[in-house]
């Protein structure tokens, strides 16, 4: 008789471990590098990613490119998580982190092959220590204290991210925006007070920052029409009232005796409501927002009375309007002082493109500000507000980081020859391992050079000759086909871009490494309470 | 009449169609035995702290990867009834101990591997069972004299940083200098003179982004959350903690506010707007500065409490809400009624701040005083963070167990050869059948140095063969040295790699019950499974922060 197998787990599950898995996980690492490789930059390539929904996406930004592709094996998976981490603490750099892990993952994967234990790996990280400690060593910091001269950093920083974007030919006019954008906020450096309006049409050039507000005129009713549509040095009412008929409360009931008082009701609604915008009027204020609906009547009445009124505006804009100008969000009429009020020098309603936007400018407080794109069609908007978010992100880094690497490969390079001749020194297996590290490392500027084209083992053997001779800062030129100090040629990274690069990157090869075995349960149905079919219930109810 | 089908003679006569049996040697406690070295056999290789991590993915198609033996055994499911017993022996040690999982694991499974070769040799069950009774109670008897040190001062942070040291070790290891640190740290900041610590004092908040090096620990608390008003920072604050919402009181019974005429119409939402701002100046007045709410926010309220310069913090869980209120020594109020002085809460600072692109809010006291203390632990994926979380756990259970005994063993399987050693010359002055079961009991043991050398890629049997010579001579502290080369054994009080007594005692005892237990069936018999829906699962813990559960938030490009 044949013996009955012994199910120990449930069936289904699925089970692999070993050497072969260790490898077929560094194998699927490396398809994921595969898909984003060619986006790194100046002459990276974009993808154009289509989703389940037909909706395409144009991008060249790691994160967004691995996320839209909705990978599912665990390993890869970890590569998808890093470039995620790498944008949510430095927003830019994203593709190098998915290249570095990798990379390292790449390199050791024949030591993994010949039986070399994991944990030895793991313990080459160290390098990931002695690298981050070289860059804080060589990292060039700027003095704070004067102004132009951070500006001029941040600029080239914010150049040096934009270089590897869609908008590069424009690189000049959007860093400067872009810097000029983060050193208005305030010192939290809020992410959120930027505004970013798309408006379709017009050219690239034709973006603005406002130092103030903007956004899209809202809906409106009949009456805005007369509402006059420029004011100067106007008071701002920003509310979260709504100003319409409507009940005071949902649960609660009339019951009149008679017609007169039936007609007293009535009265009494309007009254309400006129009582409201009376109110309103009577504060000052020339410019009423509010986060609810504004109906006709208000409209009609504000129109009477030479004020300008705007219902439905977006919570975000409306937050920002108060961060500008002043004052505060009121969720009633009951105590508009003036110190509620907001002010600026300037409202109007100007003609974007085929939208009207509401402008508010010259504000006291102005901690805030808005970037109006323009351009053709609507995916390459969308990359352009990516790219800006990417040099934003990596502004605000720089101002609370005010030390600055050579991008452009040169600092992978330096930090190369810096592991190579350390692995020298030190005896054993971790000889070999951070050899395979510093090699790792030089895959940035390989990788920029296959992208332009260029014969990267030559560029390379240049590069590798120039560091070796205390050429600290030189990197990959893609301009001329060559290297070049990119300290000099202005090809600015913040370090801490490339230190979180290689932490986060490090991390996860470790993580992957470590892994021998993979487990994988069926997936539970997730059954909901019984269907009501077969239970003698002839119809299917409705909900 | 229907007619009979015979069943076939014997005990599936007499129960239901699909009903499964086996009994005997051959059927059932081989069967047994197999499933539970199958098992111990998935775990081996993650012992230690050159174990490999195993990627786990359960059935809601969650990712895990770890060593840590519980985590693995609750998402793997195990079905088989008795690999089922010794997963919850080592469910018992987390619960006693909450470290040592993987040791009950090995452990039971090297017994019962042992077990069978006596049963094939002729041995009865109860020979068997009797004989590794005997032995454990002989094991447990020996173990105090193994104890080589104990510590001293639990208060001295560098001192508990090196005991943790050890388990710590064996989850994140080349981290466990920083983690270890950092963990005693926490603890000690909570552990009061009294001597009670608890566990729950310590929190953990994961926060993706940089790098395990960049990770912190602060006296107070931090929660994922945004402030919801427009004041985000107060210093030396007063908190008012209400478990209601921020908002009007609403009434349980239905009801409709009758209005009979047009001047109650008028009158009645300015009466509601005043009676909110009543409320929330009256909070306001008793000198709280700081309002945490366990409900909503009206806008209304918010509004108000704008108006008085209060913070208002929303919090999902009670949980958390509890432990806030421990933390800042506050009442939590059901209703939203002005806080008395002693109801309030204390903080030195409460206030919004970024950490990475993560909005978080910390309430933190600059003294060490108040009783919770959070990591904040960054790391690049959200996988590694989890299980930088469970070392952390391991480490916490470990300063709790060092607290209840002060006691300490040599670690890296000196403590093991050096009871193995004891057994064995304690079996061969035992006259009966059971010498045999006692002297496996002793092989049992040298199941862990062996699972240690195997997993750095060492002959198991060259480390065990110098670590009984090393230990013949006297050296009782001598364990397996796994940064040397090849075989190498070195002095574990010296390397300061130690084990609490307790984790030992109780895995010891905890292994061979439950390794008894499998051996004492020889009958199986399962019905057949009931059709039909399955009742709903309870998931996850009862005590979970709601926000872990969230959704990643990724969309940064709004």
């Amino acid at each position: 008789m044949m013996p009955t197998q012994i199910i120990l787990l449930k069936e289904g599950t699925d089970s692999s471990q070993g050497v072969p898995q260790l490898v077929s996980n560094i194998n699927a690492c490396q398809v994921i590098a595969e898909a984003v490789r060619t986006t790194l930059g100046p002459r990276g390539m974009d993808k154009l990613m289509v989703d389940n929904r037909g909706k395409a996406t144009i991008s060249n930004d790691g994160a967004t490119i691995l996320k839209l592709l909705d990978v599912v094996h665990p390993a890869a998976k970890t590569l998808v998580d890093i470039a995620k981490s790498q944008d949510a603490e430095v927003g830019d750099g994203t593709t190098s982190v998915t290249l570095l892990a990798a990379e390292f993952l790449k390199q050791v994967k024949p030591y993994v092959e010949e039986g070399l234990h994991p944990q030895t790996i793991i313990r080459s990280s160290t390098a990931t220590q002695l690298a981050v400690k070289k860059i804080n060593e060589i990292a060039v910091s700027v003095k704070k204290g004067d102004k132009d001269e951070q500006k001029s950093l941040l600029v080239k920083c914010a150049s040096t991210a934009l270089n590897s974007k869609l908008i590069a030919v424009q690189k000049e006019f959007f860093s400067m925006m872009v810097v000029d954008a983060v050193m208005m906020l305030d010192d939290l450096l809020p992410l959120k007070m930027i505004g970013m309006k798309k408006v379709q049409g017009g050219a690239l050039e034709d973006s603005q920052l406002v130092a103030g507000v903007a956004f899209k005129k809202t809906f409106s009713y009949a009456g805005f029409e007369m509402q006059p549509k420029k004011y100067e040095n106007p008071k701002i009412a920003l509310l979260n009232v709504e100003l319409e008929l409507k009940a005071e409360k949902e649960n609660a009931e009339v019951r009149v005796k008679s017609v007169e008082d039936y007609q007293a009701i009535v009265d009494a609604e309007w009254n309400i409501l006129y009582d409201k915008l009376e109110k309103i009027y009577k504060s000052g204020a020339k410019v009423v927002l509010s986060k609810l609906p504004i109906g006709d009547v208000a409209t009609q009445f504000f129109a009477d009375r030479d004020l300008f009124c705007a219902g439905r505006v977006q919570e975000e804009d409306l937050k920002r309007t108060m961060m500008a100008c002043g004052g505060s969000i009121q969720t009633s009429v009951g105590s508009l002082t003036d110190d509620v009020l907001g002010q600026c020098a300037l409202f109007e309603e100007v003609q974007v493109g085929g939208e009207r936007y509401n402008f508010f400018k010259g504000c006291p407080k102005a901690k805030t500000c808005t970037i109006i794109l323009r351009g053709g069609a609507e995916q390459f908007m969308e990359e352009t507000e990516r790219s800006l978010h990417d040099a934003i992100m990596i502004v605000r880094r720089a101002i609370k980081n005010d030390s600055v690497v050579a991008g452009g490969g040169a600092i992978e390079m330096e930090l190369s020859k810096y592991l190579r001749d350390y692995s020298r020194t030190i005896p054993g297996k971790q000889q070999l391992l951070i050899g395979a590290y510093a090699k790792a490392l030089e895959i940035i500027p390989r990788q920029l050079c296959d992208n332009a084209g260029f014969d990267a083992t030559n560029i390379l053997n240049k590069l590798r000759a120039k560091h070796a001779q205390a050429g600290m800062w030189y990197g990959v030129d893609v301009n001329n086909e060559d290297i070049a100090d990119n300290y000099i040629a202005c090809v600015w990274e913040p370090s801490i871009v490339r230190i979180n690069a290689l932490t986060a990157a490090s991390e996860a090869a470790c993580l992957i490494l470590s892994v021998d075995e993979t487990i994988k349960n069926p997936r539970s149905t997730v059954d909901g309470p019984p269907g009501g079919q077969g239970r003698g219930r002839g119809r299917p109810h409705a909900h | 009449m229907a007619l009979h089908v015979p069943k076939a003679p014997g005990f599936a006569q007499m129960l239901k169609d699909g009903a499964k049996h086996y009994s005997g040697l051959e059927e059932a406690v081989f069967r047994n035995i197999q499933a539970c070295k199958e098992l111990a056999q998935t775990t081996r290789t993650a012992y230690g702290p050159n174990g490999m991590n195993k990627m786990v993915i359960n059935h809601l198609e969650k990712l895990f990867v770890t060593n840590d033996a519980a985590t693995i055994l609750r998402e793997l499911e195990v079905q088989h009834p008795a690999a089922r017993m010794i997963v919850m022996a080592s469910h018992m040690q987390e619960q006693e101990v909450g470290d040592g999982t993987n040791f009950v694991l090995v452990f039971a499974g090297a017994l019962l591997e042992l077990a069978e070769e006596l049963l094939r040799m002729g041995l009865s069950v109860s020979e068997v069972i009797e004989g590794y009774e005997m032995a454990c109670k002989k094991a447990l008897e020996i173990l105090p004299d193994c104890v080589c040190s104990s510590a001293k001062n639990l208060s001295d942070v560098e001192e508990a940083s090196s005991l943790i040291r050890t388990a710590v070790m064996s989850k994140q290891y080349g981290n466990e200098d920083f983690l270890s640190k950092l963990i005693a740290q926490a603890c000690v900041s909570i552990f009061p003179e009294s001597g009670n610590f608890n566990v729950d004092g310590v929190r953990v908040c994961k926060i993706v982004g940089s790098g395990l090096t960049a990770s912190s620990v602060l006296h107070g608390m931090v929660f994922k959350r945004e402030t919801e008003g427009d004041i985000t920072s107060i210093k030396d604050a007063k908190i008012a903690v209400f478990s209601c919402p921020f908002d009007c009181m609403v009434t349980e019974t239905k009801g409709t506010v009758l209005i009979k005429n047009a001047e109650e119409l008028m009158s009645f939402s300015r009466g509601e707007e005043n009676m909110m701002e009543s409320q929330v100046k009256a909070i306001a007045d008793a000198g709280a500065t700081v309002v945490v709410t366990g409900g909503k926010v009206a806008d209304m309220a918010l509004h108000y409490a704008n108006k008085y310069q209060l913070m208002v913090v929303r919090m999902n869980s009670k949980w958390d809400l509890r432990r806030l209120c421990k933390t800042v020594g506050a009442v939590a109020l059901p209703r939203l009624t002005p806080p008395t002085p002693e109801e309030m809460g204390h903080c030195d600072s409460v206030y919004l701040t970024e950490v990475g692109d993560t909005q978080v809010v910390v309430f933190k006291h600059e003294k060490e005083e108040g009783a919770i203390s959070t990591l904040v632990i960054r790391g690049s994926t959200n996988n590694l963070m989890d299980d930088i979380e469970r070392a952390v756990d391991d480490g916490v259970n470990t300063f709790k167990v060092l607290v209840r005994d002060k006691r300490l063993l040599p670690g890296a399987g000196a403590t093991e050869i050096e009871l193995a050693k004891h057994i064995t010359s304690y079996g061969e002055s035992c006259p009966g059948l059971e010498q045999y079961a006692i002297k496996k009991f002793a092989e049992a043991f040298e199941a862990i140095p062996r699972a240690l050398a195997e997993n750095s890629g060492v002959k198991g049997n060259e480390l065990i063969s110098k670590l009984y010579a090393v230990h013949q001579e006297g050296n009782k502290n001598i364990g397996f040295d796994i940064e040397g080369e090849g075989a190498a054994v070195k002095d574990m009080l010296e390397a300061g790699i130690l084990d609490p007594y307790l984790v030992k005692h109780w895995g010891i005892k905890l292994a061979t019950n439950s390794a008894v237990t499998v051996l004492r069936v020889d009958q199986i018999i399962m019905a057949k499974p009931a059709g039909g829906p399955k009742a709903p699962k309870q998931q996850g813990h009862w005590d979970k922060d709601s926000w872990e559960d969230e959704p990643d938030k990724f969309d940064s490009h709004y």
